[in-house]
């Protein structure tokens, strides 16, 4: 009986699951169609709606021309520093915020909070200003560190507020095992709270992934441009290869999928449960 | 092992004052229970025995030595938390097994990355394998070393926290409350398992419930606790017995002791309902007094004999025994006008008997099962009670 009724609502989910699949979905199918395109039927005929595989040879021809590998080693670079070192220091601006209490602390998260509503383009000269002082212009170093200056304080606030709901006796239960407080966090803190590590991950990285705004003022040198930077440099004043920014822009998109599918079953696992009672 | 002593002992969170002064000592291989209503203090004393909390006054001393300022690893305490407190990204393996790695782990094992390592290497290490067995083997745990605290039950997790504090082989065992989020029947179990365990590894308990039925069962020794003081310190049969005072009375035993204001004249005792009866002993030199009497020692008999005049109000059927709860009767029969605000005195009677709701009878007992309070200081009267804030332990 229950089984006949819960017939439409299955069939509700799967067409909405399906709308949003096809939603989602047809802007990469836009895009590796546009990349099988030449760019003369783009410009004159128009785009045939469906994938032309027999211009896979001359999308290939094309592609090997770019410094492609490069530019995507930069932005690897690039995103994987923003990652690693929002992580880090997030983890200890995380936990300092939740379990310590000190002078300011209430000023010190609001001051994080502003970083995220003072637009990038904002600060820009003053920190082309302060680059120029300490020497990180034209360096990948550089890049990492403004774009960590805004994605830290998310990091920080997505792993305080994790760590807020570990039960405070967890970790005095490993204080009393004779556990130092470092030890602590990494041993015991922070494996518990790997989904919101997961997802404070996934924010820096492509934070640091799709940058494009510093990393097209702050790099002058070809050589070290992320790929955002360089399928800009594409558009030319009186023409746009549009096929090979689309082949470009797939490929740049594919290891950001792949980051993602790695990680997105730790945002979705929750492991404190049977921690504490209940 | 330590002597615990505590001199002075005081805590202070901001402008409230939750223990004004605490003096006591715990003996060697004791179970020392500390028992009261929650928020008396007892989990705040426990965890500053412990290094969790601070002290704001006074003396902590193990074996005569200030341990104040030593942190809890240092303290080399065990601790068994109400809410388990296990990790729950290992297994049950990782979770008994971390107190022995931490105390095998140098310095720069700590370091990120190098712990990972070390934990793995450490864990295959001979005799943290065969101790973690042992202990798992002990608490029955051994075919769910692999599991995850998620997937095991209440009793399990317990079990699993107690053979963590366990493995280190501790002096000194605190447990704040660790049986309260089992059911009754897994409580008694672990009851038992916890008696069980003190017996065999001879070392010091502190325990903090307010579970009387847990208190009287597994002590050697009860501090009863209101509001921060102590309230009394003695073995369970004392504390049952002899209540220091009313609040003692009230708080242990279930049904608690009757506590009934009553003026005496003579060998004649008045309560506040107006019925009299003869005390068949000696009474204190007061003139107002609180007659202080357990239930199982009230004997239900008939109304025309001498006793206090009641009428069955309450009948507990629970299969050995019978709890009943009776109103005082007035001089002429009736019940007293404020029945709201009057206490029912309660009797236990072992057996089934049948007693009907609404009977009249007669409330006896013997002399020697009475105690007496002042009724201004609550205090008992009775010389044979337990000092009160006896330091002795």
């Amino acid at each position: 009986m229950n089984n006949v009724h819960q017939i439409p609502t299955r069939l509700l989910h799967i067409l909405l699951v399906l709308a949003l699949t096809v939603f989602g979905g047809f802007p990469i199918y836009w895009m590796a169609t546009t990349a099988l395109s030449l760019n003369s039927e783009l410009y004159n005929s128009g785009q045939v709606p469906w994938p032309q595989l027999a211009n896979l040879p001359s999308m290939i021809a094309e592609l090997a021309q770019l410094p492609l590998m490069r530019w995507l080693m930069n932005t690897s670079i690039v995103a994987v520093g923003t990652t690693v070192l929002s992580l880090v220091l997030g983890a200890l601006a995380g936990y300092s915020l939740s379990r310590f209490k000190f002078h300011g602390k209430g000023i010190l998260g609001f001051l994080m909070f502003m970083t995220q509503v003072v637009p990038e383009a904002l600060i820009l000269v003053p920190l082309y200003a302060m680059f120029i002082t300490l020497g990180l212009l034209n360096s990948l170093f550089g890049l990492v560190l403004a774009n960590v200056g805004f994605s830290l304080p998310v990091a920080a606030f997505i792993i305080k507020g994790a760590i807020d709901a570990v039960p405070y006796e967890i970790e005095e239960s490993a204080v009393i095992d004779n556990c130092p407080r470092i030890s602590v966090l990494t041993m015991i803190i922070l494996p518990i709270i790997a989904p919101s590590m997961a997802a404070a991950a996934v924010i820096s990285f492509f934070a640091g992934w799709n940058e494009y705004l510093f990393a097209a003022t702050f790099l002058m040198d070809r050589d070290l441009w992320p790929a955002s930077v360089g399928l800009a440099s594409f558009v030319g004043q009186y023409e746009t290869p549009l096929s090979a920014v689309m082949a470009a822009a797939l490929i740049f998109s594919l290891p950001a999928v792949v980051f993602f599918l790695l990680i997105q079953r730790k945002i979705v696992a929750g492991i404190t449960a049977g921690a504490v009672k209940g | 092992m330590p002597q615990i002593t505590m001199k002075g002992v005081s805590k202070n969170f901001g402008d409230v004052t939750v223990i004004p002064q605490f003096d006591a000592s715990i003996d060697d291989g004791e179970f020392l229970v500390l028992l009261g209503p929650s928020g008396c203090g007892k989990s705040t004393l426990l965890r500053m025995i412990a290094g969790l909390t601070g002290i704001t006054s006074g003396t902590l001393g193990f074996d005569g030595e200030d341990v104040n300022e030593w942190t809890p690893s240092r303290r080399g305490v065990a601790f068994v938390f109400q809410s388990y407190a296990l990790y729950p990204h290992m297994t049950v393996r990782e979770n008994i097994a971390f107190p022995l790695l931490m105390d095998a782990f140098r310095k720069w094992h700590h370091i990120p990355l190098v712990s990972s390592v070390m934990r793995w290497k450490l864990m295959r290490r001979p005799d943290i394998v065969e101790r973690t067995n042992q202990i798992a083997e002990q608490l029955e745990l051994t075919p769910l070393m692999n599991r995850r605290p998620a997937s095991l039950s209440g009793g399990q997790r317990q079990r699993v926290a107690l053979a963590r504090s366990l493995v280190r082989d501790p002096s000194l065992y605190l447990l704040d409350e660790p049986l309260s989020n089992l059911d009754a029947k897994l409580r008694t179990q672990m009851r038992s398992e916890i008696s069980t365990l003190h017996q065999r590894v001879r070392k010091t308990f502190v325990y903090v419930t307010h579970d009387q039925v847990e208190a009287m069962t597994m002590a050697t020794k009860i501090i009863v606790m209101n509001r921060g003081e102590i309230q009394q310190i003695g073995t369970p049969d004392e504390i049952y017995e002899h209540p220091a005072n009313t609040f003692v009375a009230r708080f242990v035993g279930a049904p608690p002791m009757n506590l009934l204001p009553v003026r005496q004249q003579g060998q004649q005792l008045t309560l506040e309902a107006g019925a009299t009866f003869t005390h068949p002993g000696q009474l204190p030199a007061d003139k107002e007094l609180i007659l202080g009497l357990r239930p199982e020692r009230l004997r239900l008999q008939p109304a025309e004999q001498p006793g206090i005049p009641v009428e069955v109000s309450v009948v507990e059927k629970l299969g050995a025994e019978v709890i009943l709860g009776c109103r005082v009767l007035h001089p002429g029969g009736g019940q007293s006008g404020d029945l709201l605000r009057q206490d029912l005195v309660f009797v236990r009677i072992s057996g089934n008997p049948h007693v009907a709701i609404g009977t009249r009878a007669s409330l006896g007992y013997d002399a020697a099962g009475v105690n007496w309070y002042s009724p201004q200081t609550g205090k008992a009267l009775h010389p044979a009670a337990a000092p009160l804030l006896s330091c002795s332990a």
